[in-house]
C-alpha cells in the first residue's frame, strides 16, 4: 500500500547535484531528486547510470562538483546529518579478521550506537548463530545481511542501501526483499537504489529514474505504468480503430505494434468485443493490459535487453 | 572521539599483523640479548687482543639497557612501524572499510584522530614491550654472568622510552600517510621502507657530494641523520667511540617532532579533502 502523501516533507533533496571526474567523466548531471519523510524510495537505472556515485554524494563521501543536497537537515557528510543516515554503499566494508559481532561493536562505537543495538541488530539480520564467526569466511548473502545490520545500529531515520540483493542467490533476494520491506514500515525512510525492475515493483512507493547521470522521471511506480486499458487485435484494423475512437474519443486509442491499446476498464472487455463483432470486424485477441515496470523503464531509458 | 578510539584500539588488539609485529619485537630483542651474551662470553682473538672483550658483557648489564636497546629502533624499529602504518591506513581501501569508517558518526577529522591516538597507543605498547624486555633480559644476564644489578636513573629510562617512541611514532604516522596517499598498503609499505632503507641514503649522500660538501649542512635537517643523532646521543663512547652526533639531541627531537606533524597534517588534509571512492 503505498504511503505516498502521508508525509510531504522531504528527507533527501538535491538540486542541481552535478559530479565531474578529472578524466571528463559526467558520472552525476545536475541531479534534482526528491526523496519524502516515511516512504520507500526506489533508485532505478542501468548499471553505470550514476547511482552509486549519487549516493556517495548524499553521505559525504565524494564532493560534488556543482549542486548542493541536503539529506536529514544537513548538509552531506556533516556528522549530525550522519548519525540519523544508516547506509550500505556498493559492498559491505568489514575487517575479514573479525566476527560479524566484533565489526558490528567496531561500527557502534564509530557511530556513537548503543552495544545492546549489536544484538537487536544481528537478530533482525538472522545473524545470531553466526556472529561469531570470521567476516572473511562470510558467504556473500552473510556479508550483505551483515551489512544491513551495520546500516541499522543507529536506528537510523535514513537507510540508504545501494544494490542490497547484489549477488545474492534467489532463495537470499526473496529473503532480503523480505527484510527491506519490513524495514520500510513505520516511520523510517528507505532509499533503495537498483537494477532490477522487479524489486522496485514489489518494495518502492516512489521511484526515481536515472540514466547517464540525469534523473529522467521521479513519481509513484502505478504514476510510470499509467492507467490500465484493454489491447485488441482486430481485422480490419482500421474499421476496428474509428469505431473504437467513435465510442471512447480519440484520445483513447492509441496504436501499439499490430494492436489498439483503448484506456478504459478492463471490465468492459465483453461490451467492447459484441461492438466489434456487431460491426463485422474480426477479434483475434482482446485482453486486459498493464504496461510492465519493464516496458516504462525501457521506453524512459532508450535501452532494451538482448537488443 | 571516545567511541572512535575505542574502535580503532579493539581493531589494533585483534589485528593479527599488529600482534605478529609485537612478537617479532619481543622475539628480536630476547634472542640479540642471548646472541649478544654468548659472543661476550666467547670473543674473538682481536677482541680479547683489544681488551673489549669484558665491555661485551658490561653493555648488556642493565644499568646499560636503555644504551643498547634504544639501537634496535632505527632502522628496525623504524621499518616495522612503517609497515604497520602502511597496513593501519591502506588496507582500509581494500577492505572498503574506509566508507564504513566514513559514513559513521563521527567526522572525517575526528575519526582520524582517534585512529592516529589508537596507533600511536600501541606504538607505545610496542615501546614500553622492547624496554621492558629489554630490561627483563639484562637482569637474566646480569644474575648468570654475576655483574651487578644496577638500573639507570628513572629520568634517562623515560628519555630512552620518549626518543623511541617518538621515532616510532614518527615512521608509523609516515606509512599511514603513504598508505592514503597510494590508497593500498602493499605500495606504501614498499615505498616506505625503500625511501628508509636506500633512497633517503642515496640523496643525502649526493647532496653531500655536491659541489664539494658545500651543501653538507642539508642533510642535517634530513629525518635519517637527526634519528640517527637522536639514538646515538644515548650510547656512551666507552662503549661504542664514535664521532659524536651530527646535531644535538635536541635539534634532534626537534626535527623529528616537526616531521611528525608534517606527516600527521599531510594525512588529515588528505583525508578531509579527498573523495572516498
Amino acid at each position: 500500500m503505498p504511503r505516498v502523501g502521508r508525509m510531504e516533507n522531504a528527507i533527501i533533496e538535491t538540486s542541481g547535484l552535478t559530479k565531474q571526474y578529472g578524466n571528463g567523466v559526467l558520472a552525476v548531471d545536475s541531479l534534482g531528486m526528491s526523496v519524502r519523510r516515511g516512504e520507500v524510495y526506489g533508485f532505478l537505472g542501468p548499471n553505470g547510470a550514476g547511482k552509486t556515485t549519487a549516493l556517495r554524494m548524499l553521505v559525504g563521501l565524494i564532493r560534488p562538483t556543482s549542486g548542493s543536497a541536503r539529506v536529514v537537515g544537513r548538509a552531506p557528510g556533516d556528522p549530525g546529518g550522519l548519525g540519523k543516515i544508516g547506509s550500505l554503499i556498493e559492498a559491505p566494508g568489514f575487517y575479514p579478521y573479525l566476527s560479524g559481532r566484533e565489526n558490528l561493536e567496531v561500527v557502534a562505537d564509530l557511530g556513537g550506537a548503543d552495544r545492546e543495538r549489536v544484538e537487536a541488530v544481528l537478530d533482525i539480520v538472522e545473524l545470531t548463530a553466526r556472529a561469531e564467526r570470521k567476516f572473511g569466511a562470510y558467504s556473500t548473502g552473510m556479508k550483505q545481511r551483515l551489512g544491513v545490520a551495520a546500516a541499522l545500529l543507529k536506528d537510523p531515520e535514513l537507510l540508504i542501501l545501494d544494490e542490497p540483493t547484489n549477488g545474492l542467490d534467489p532463495q537470499g533476494m526473496v529473503e532480503m526483499r523480505k527484510l527491506i520491506k519490513e524495514l520500510g514500515r513505520g516511520e523510517r525512510t528507505v532509499l533503495l537504489s537498483t537494477h532490477l525492475l522487479g524489486e522496485v515493483e514489489q518494495i518502492c512507493d516512489r521511484v526515481g529514474v536515472i540514466r547517464q547521470g540525469k534523473l529522467i522521471t521521479e513519481s509513484t511506480v502505478e504514476e510510470l505504468q499509467g492507467d490500465e486499458g484493454v489491447l485488441i487485435r482486430a481485422e480490419p484494423a482500421d474499421r476496428a480503430r474509428d469505431l473504437l475512437v467513435r465510442i471512447f474519443g480519440p484520445e483513447a486509442v492509441s496504436r501499439q505494434d499490430n494492436s489498439l491499446l483503448l484506456k478504459t476498464d478492463p471490465a468492459h472487455s465483453l461490451d467492447i468485443n459484441r461492438r466489434l463483432m456487431a460491426e463485422g470486424i474480426g477479434v483475434s485477441e482482446l485482453r486486459p493490459f498493464k504496461r510492465s515496470l519493464e516496458d516504462v523503464f525501457f521506453r524512459l531509458t532508450g535501452e532494451r535487453q538482448g537488443s | 572521539m571516545t567511541g572512535a578510539v575505542k574502535a580503532e584500539w579493539r581493531k589494533n588488539t585483534r589485528r593479527p599483523a599488529f600482534l605478529v609485529v609485537a612478537g617479532l619485537v619481543a622475539g628480536i630483542t630476547v634472542l640479540t640479548y642471548a646472541i649478544d651474551y654468548y659472543q661476550a662470553l666467547h670473543p674473538t682473538a682481536g677482541e680479547v687482543a683489544q681488551g673489549i672483550a669484558p665491555l661485551l658483557k658490561l653493555e648488556l648489564s642493565p644499568a646499560q639497557f636503555v644504551n643498547n636497546i634504544i639501537g634496535a629502533v632505527f632502522p628496525l624499529g623504524a621499518a616495522m612501524a612503517i609497515v604497520l602504518g602502511a597496513l593501519a591506513m591502506g588496507s582500509e581501501y581494500s577492505w572498503a572499510t574506509l566508507k564504513t569508517m566514513l559514513t559513521q558518526r563521527p567526522g572525517r577529522l575526528t575519526a582520524l584522530a582517534g585512529r592516529l591516538i589508537a596507533f600511536q597507543a600501541w606504538m607505545l605498547v610496542l615501546t614500553v614491550l622492547l624496554f621492558g624486555l629489554a630490561a627483563a633480559s639484562s637482569i637474566v644476564i646480569a644474575l648468570m654472568g654475576g655483574l651487578g644489578v644496577e638500573w639507570p636513573s628513572l629520568i634517562d629510562v623515560a628519555r630512552g622510552v620518549g626518543a623511541a617512541w617518538l621515532v616510532l611514532a614518527l615512521y608509523g604516522t609516515f606509512g599511514m600517510a603513504l598508505g592514503v596517499v597510494f590508497r593500498q598498503a602493499a605500495v606504501a609499505l614498499g615505498a616506505g621502507l625503500i625511501y628508509l632503507v636506500i633512497l633517503q641514503e642515496i640523496v643525502t649522500r649526493f647532496i653531500g657530494a655536491v659541489n664539494g660538501g658545500q651543501y653538507q649542512g642539508v642533510t642535517r635537517w634530513f629525518d635519517g641523520p637527526n634519528v640517527q643523532s637522536l639514538i646515538e646521543s644515548f650510547t656512551s663512547t666507552a662503549f661504542r667511540p664514535s664521532a659524536p652526533p651530527a646535531v644535538t639531541p635536541v635539534q634532534a627531537a626537534t626535527v623529528i617532532c616537526a616531521y611528525l606533524v608534517v606527516c600527521t597534517v599531510a594525512l588529515a588534509v588528505i583525508m578531509k579533502r579527498r573523495d572516498v571512492a
